[in-house]
């Protein structure tokens, strides 16, 4: 026991002795042994560990965040570029229909005036028919009627001279 | 109705406090405490003499191990129970270690300041404790008693802290953590602390001297560590075991308060203390070095 019934000076009386001294200081490095193992490396390692993954959590949801209001403006931007291209072919439908109408309306005032010019045509060539039919049934007529009005015979020839002459001047009255 | 209950209330609860005081005082007086500096040795399992402040160490060994053991075991990512408090505990503790000596060495000074906080922490409130002291057990009566020589009862437990042999042990443990922790960080150059010779004439001189006032307040420190903690939670004991001879009930109450703010105090200071003067030993020199280097060598004014 020597060594450790020494009496320390000056602390000695106030109860400090050597196994006391030497007891609680192997006490306390024995705490700080064990609690290292099972308190702070653990408890670090778990409190670091959550941090961590709290730090991916919030980067991660970021990386949403942003991902999200990148495809937004994607579909927005997608969604005007569309509604664009609505409008575009609208348009063209439009013009298109316009110039199919216009034309159409075009073909068919074509086509009635075409119409038109040819029954004027046929009505013209009817009527210059008739006419001449008519005047020569009209000349024999006259000159059946003038020769019983007159009561005299001319001569076939001559006759036939003065109806005319009278025929023209009636074409001339009547188209001028 | 009510209204006269609230008004009769408090005068009610002042004469309810006075007639336990009184009874206390005359059914249940206590004995006058008796102070004595060494702790008691008491007889463990019949034939082991220990200090009842050693056993006492070992219960607090013991209650922290075992809430630790328990609140790590089972680590999950959502805390429950008991591992709640750890990590409560563990976080509170190393925001102060970090937030005084930095992050990376925050994280090697922890366990050593940790343990000193915790180990203190927890000595001073378990002599708080009802009935920690009335556990008695045999032991070799002190000296000086009546029955001086024989064999009396006595308190299985002390306040491991109101033991000089605890504190001077915690003390020196932190000195030499400081010069352990000062080599780590700052390697040899940590020795121009105390052996300091650079400098020219009289600066010389003044850096000679300087180390020489390292060195004794480093022995200092000894005490002061020791004595500071003994001290205050000694008293403590004293003053709650004065107060109770005094007046049996109540009146202890606000010196319990008390106790128990001094207990977390010195186990604080204890602590924080040995991390102030470890970070300080590691970077004062090494900044008063560099401060050295820098006038030897930019050579403003110096000297030849």
């Amino acid at each position: 026991m020597g060594i450790l019934e020494f009496e320390v000076p000056i602390f000695g009386p106030m109860g400090v002795n050597l196994p006391g001294l030497i007891g609680q200081i192997v006490n306390f490095l024995i705490l700080l042994f064990v609690l290292r193992l099972v308190l702070y490396k653990p408890v670090l390692q778990m409190l670091d560990q959550r941090s961590a993954r709290i730090r991916e959590g919030v980067e991660q949801a970021e990386r949403a965040r942003a991902e999200a209001i990148r495809m937004q403006q994607e579909y927005e931007a997608r969604m005007e570029e569309a509604r664009r291209e609505n409008q575009r072919i609208i348009n063209e439908a439009m013009q298109i229909s316009d110039r199919l109408r216009a034309e159409a309306q075009e073909q068919a005032r074509q086509q009635a005036e075409q119409f038109l010019e040819r029954a004027r045509a046929e009505i013209e060539q009817d009527r210059r028919q008739a006419a001449a039919e008519l005047r020569g049934q009209v000349a024999d007529i006259a000159i059946a009627a003038a020769s019983k009005v007159v009561r005299r015979s001319l001569d076939a020839k001559a006759h036939a001279q003065i109806i005319d002459e009278v025929l023209s001047e009636a074409d001339k009255l009547k188209y001028n | 109705m009510p209204s006269v209950m609230a008004r009769l209330r408090k005068p009610l609860l002042i004469v309810f406090v006075l007639a336990l005081i009184a009874v206390g005082n005359i059914f249940f007086p206590l004995q006058v405490p008796h102070v004595q500096l060494p702790a008691e040795k008491v007889y463990l399992f019949d034939f082991f003499l220990v200090p009842n402040t050693m056993t006492a160490a070992w219960l607090t060994m013991i209650v922290l191990i075992v809430l630790s053991w328990a609140g790590s075991r089972n680590m999950s990512m959502v805390p429950t129970g008991l591992q709640n408090l750890v990590e409560w505990a563990i976080e509170l503790i190393v925001g102060q270690v970090e937030a005084i000596a930095g992050p990376r060495r925050g994280r090697i000074l922890l366990p050593l300041v940790g343990t000193f906080f915790l180990f203190i922490l927890i000595n001073n409130w378990s002599g708080l404790l009802p009935g920690y002291g009335t556990i008695l057990i045999a032991g070799p009566a002190p000296a000086g008693e009546h029955a001086a020589g024989g064999i009396e009862l006595l308190p299985l437990f002390r306040s491991a802290d109101t033991d000089l042999n605890t504190t001077l042990g915690l003390a020196i443990v932190s000195v030499l953590a400081t010069q352990y922790y000062g080599f780590r960080f700052l390697g040899l150059s940590y020795l121009k602390r105390y052996l300091n010779f650079s400098g020219h004439g009289a600066m010389r001189g003044v850096n000679v001297f300087v180390g020489l006032l390292e060195i004794v307040s480093e022995l200092a420190k000894f005490i002061s560590l020791s004595f500071r903690l003994f001290g205050n939670i000694f008293a403590g004991e004293v003053l709650l075991g004065v107060i109770s001879f005094l007046i049996t009930f109540v009146a202890v109450l606000p010196f319990f308060a008390l106790e128990i703010f001094v207990g977390l105090l010195q186990a604080y200071v204890f602590a924080v203390l040995t991390l102030i003067f470890t970070v300080i030993a590691a970077a004062e020199h090494g900044e008063s070095a560099e401060a050295v280097h820098r006038a030897e060598h930019g050579g403003v004014g110096e000297p030849q």
